[in-house]
């Protein structure tokens, strides 16, 4: 109705590389957000004091700690899983970092966006929790999945495959997806409203709506901080739960 | 319904602003399969593994300790603090237990000192009441016994002017004169006696 | 997939019969694609409504353990979601790949 040409998906998601074309090095905008994930936190910790009595960014370093101690482990796994508390802690970092970028101008891009970094994300979590569950409980992890003691030898085999599938593929499957699929959902809904705006800008009378469209847009940027925090929440929170059900198979 | 040019312009603009200015689906590093949305690129996933593994090894071991460190000593801290504010708060306690003791010894004392002295107040009262009482009734006596002295001698002062009068008149009376005595002492008699007078 | 794909082939094809293959085939694709994340929508809609709303229900009634229904609701959205973001993900292919 508008005319509205909407940019091609490619456009949205795939960045030029600086450098190294065509190979395993090439560093692209999403490498960059990468790189400022990791060097962000590294910066906000080191900068922080080290006093007692907290004050300025010393509190939001200590914050992020006790928040993913209080809301993340104590929650899904209790004492026990305080010393992963280091992979869950970076975990969350890495993610929130990597997310926040989606509204940071000059970035406008979430690195999660792209499939590469939630597929590596699911597939170490994947590792953690089975070679967790095989430490704990050698050979038995195994045998505990594909053989449930805790329902009727008739389903046993029925239930065996299911959490075989929910176990090593399912459950990183789906970590990856909802990741790599909400902040692709968000990337491509303020875009969406980006283009709106400027298509309404450039359409005559239809300008008077302008006001509506950038509000909506003002309004997504805040909701996509929130999901950016949501998300890396929630990453950190499944897998201290999927730890868990690997210390504590019978449930 | 919108001027093609102008509509060329903007999304030239959102392109710039949001998005890539070409699709690099070309150009990916390293993985063969490309030009689709979903399918990770591999050098996308080399830096971001490099980062995460740094990031992960730093938190591990260069940039967590410190900060559970703190987190560690501020809880002693807090706990030690606790610990001398409750120790503190018992010996307040027993310290206020021993003032209330003292006071009450001292209400007590206080108590028997103010009974002492109302006692002796009560008595002084007593003993001064008395005296003032006493000493009106001495005066009260005194002037009763004056008053009669001096009734008994205006009486005295007047007797022998009323003898003489009442002579007097008698002499006029009865026309001679009685000028004994004998007569006189009559009238001092009668006169001595007030049973016969008013 | 292909049964969305040629239902919606064939709206295209009562909708406008004039088209060249290639833009029989985008539009196909579009409508098949906005069909299947709609229908993806609805379930997990539905479900985290429902579990919302029963979450909040638990922390009206007990407020003490507002803490772990908290934590327990987002592993429910979490779950549930899920679904509706696979929706996303097909959708995505639908239209694009």
């Amino acid at each position: 109705m508008l005319g509205l040409e909407y940019p091609p998906i490619e456009n949205l998601v795939e960045w030029p590389n600086y450098f190294g074309d065509g190979q395993i090095w090439a560093l692209n905008k999403i490498g960059i957000i990468s790189l400022l994930a990791l060097i962000i936190p590294t910066v906000m910790f080191l900068v922080s004091k080290k006093e007692l009595v907290p004050g300025g960014l010393q509190n939001i370093v200590e914050g992020v700690v006790e928040f993913i101690e209080d809301q993340v482990i104590m929650p899904a796994m209790g004492a026990q899983g305080l010393k992963y508390l280091p992979l869950l802690l970076t975990m969350f970092l890495f993610i929130f970092f990597g997310n926040l970028f989606e509204v940071i101008p000059t970035f406008q891009m979430p690195a999660n966006a792209r499939m590469a970094n939630p597929l590596f994300l699911a597939v170490l979590s994947l590792v953690v929790y089975v070679s967790i569950g095989f430490k704990a409980h050698g050979f038995a992890f195994l045998k505990d999945t594909a053989w449930p003691g805790f329902v009727p030898v008739g389903l046993r085999p029925l239930v065996g495959l299911i959490e075989l599938l929910t176990v090593f593929i399912l459950r990183p499957f789906a970590l990856a997806v909802r990741l790599f699929a909400n902040m692709l959902a968000g990337h491509i809904l303020l875009v969406t409203f980006g283009v709106l705006c400027i298509s309404v800008f450039t359409a005559g009378i239809i300008v008077i709506l302008l006001p509506l469209t950038f509000g909506m847009l003002v309004l997504l940027t805040a909701f996509e901080i929130f999901v950016s925090f949501l998300q890396a929440f929630v990453f950190a929170l499944l897998t201290a739960v999927f730890i868990d059900s690997s210390l504590n198979p019978a449930h | 319904m919108l001027n093609p040019v102008v509509t060329q312009i903007s999304v030239k603009a959102a392109t710039f602003l949001l998005a890539a200015e070409e699709a690099p689906g070309a150009e990916e590093g390293g993985g063969g399969i490309t030009s689709s949305p979903i399918w990770p690129s591999s050098s996308e996933m080399f830096w971001g593994i490099l980062s995460f593994t740094a990031l992960y090894l730093l938190v591990r071991f260069v940039l967590l300790p410190p900060v559970q460190r703190i987190r560690n000593d501020r809880a002693a801290t807090i706990q030690a603090d606790k610990d001398a504010a409750s120790l503190a708060r018992s010996k307040v306690a027993s310290a206020s237990a021993e003032v209330e003791d003292q006071l009450a010894g001292v209400r007590g004392e206080a108590q028997v000192v103010i009974d002492e002295a109302r006692a002796e107040a009560e008595a002084e009262r007593q003993r001064l009441v008395g005296r003032a009482e006493r000493e009106v009734n001495a005066m009260r006596e005194l002037a009763a016994t004056e008053v009669s002295t001096e009734r008994a001698e205006a009486l005295a002062s007047l007797r022998p002017q009323v003898a003489d009068l009442a002579v007097g008149a008698a002499s006029r009376v009865t026309g001679r004169s009685m000028q004994s005595s004998s007569v006189r002492s009559k009238v001092d008699e009668y006169l001595a006696n007030p049973s016969n007078s008013n | 997939m292909s049964v969305l794909t040629s239902i919606a082939y064939q709206v295209a094809e009562v909708a406008q019969e004039s088209f060249t293959a290639d833009e029989a085939k985008q539009v196909s694709g579009a409508a098949g694609a906005g069909m299947a994340y709609g229908l993806a929508a609805i379930g997990p809609g539905i479900g985290i409504g429902y579990l919302v709303g029963q979450a909040v229900q638990a922390m009206a009634r007990q407020p003490e353990s507002a803490g772990t229904v908290r934590t327990n609701m987002f592993l429910g959205i979490a779950f549930t979601e899920a679904l509706a973001l696979i929706g996303f993900v097909v959708f995505i292919l639908l239209k694009f790949a």
